[in-house]
């Protein structure tokens, strides 16, 4: 299946918070650890609900998590 | 591996082991002639039996392997794509549905319609776990 134009900077967040696990993350989310995985490597695109839970968590706003990198417009 | 993908790959073999042995075994039955429909209950029975026997047994060993993941409450992209999986079945079903409910009764014997019925249940399952493998392996985006 085709990646979607959204990258997202999950894994570096998640070094920069004290290598917190993805388990850890998929908790205080209310994920399973395979979904922050899926998430992290673009096999799946959370809802938006979910995207500011994530960036929530790292007291980041949503577009320093998620990036657009498709065409504009 | 998350849980709910093992369990789809668990429930996908038993039913496709149960449900080969079955259907060959009506297609060597079919040479023979014309089988009853209390001829077929039997073997019905021993592959809807086996099935579940197989799933329970092999579902117990991993839930137990898997306990931690099996109390997992399932997430947004679990439920995403068990919807996925459902939709699409849906449809199999529906065809296979009008197929033996509607065209089949004006020209089919009833054991020819029962077993038809029979395929196109096991076609939508087969079609439904096969989706949610895939989902899980090679990602969903909703």
């Amino acid at each position: 299946m085709a990646r979607p134009p959204i990258a997202n900077q999950i894994r570096t967040l998640r070094f920069l918070a004290g290598e917190m696990t993805q388990a850890e993350l998929g908790q205080r989310i209310g994920m399973t650890r395979q979904t922050v995985a899926a998430i992290e490597a673009g096999k799946y695109s959370p809802t938006l609900e979910a995207a500011f839970r994530i960036a929530h968590v790292f007291g980041k706003p949503i577009d320093e998590v998620f990036q657009w990198t498709g065409e504009s417009g | 591996m998350a849980y709910r993908e093992k369990l789809a790959w668990l429930t996908l073999g038993a039913m496709l082991i149960a449900y080969a042995v079955y259907f060959t075994w009506l297609a060597l039955a079919m040479r023979q002639g014309e089988p009853t429909l209390l001829g077929i209950l039997l073997p019905f029975g021993l592959a809807a039996g086996g099935q579940g026997i197989l799933v329970a047994g092999a579902g117990a060993v991993l839930a137990a392997s898997a306990r931690r993941e099996r109390q997992d409450r399932a997430d947004e992209r679990d439920r995403a794509i068990a919807r996925r999986g459902a939709t699409a079945a849906y449809y199999v079903l529906l065809a296979g549905m009008i197929l033996v409910g509607v065209v089949m009764p004006f020209g089919e014997p009833a054991w020819r319609i029962v077993n038809a019925a029979l395929l196109a249940i096991v076609v939508a399952e087969a079609g439904r776990l096969l989706l949610i493998i895939s989902s899980y392996r090679r990602g969903w985006h909703g």
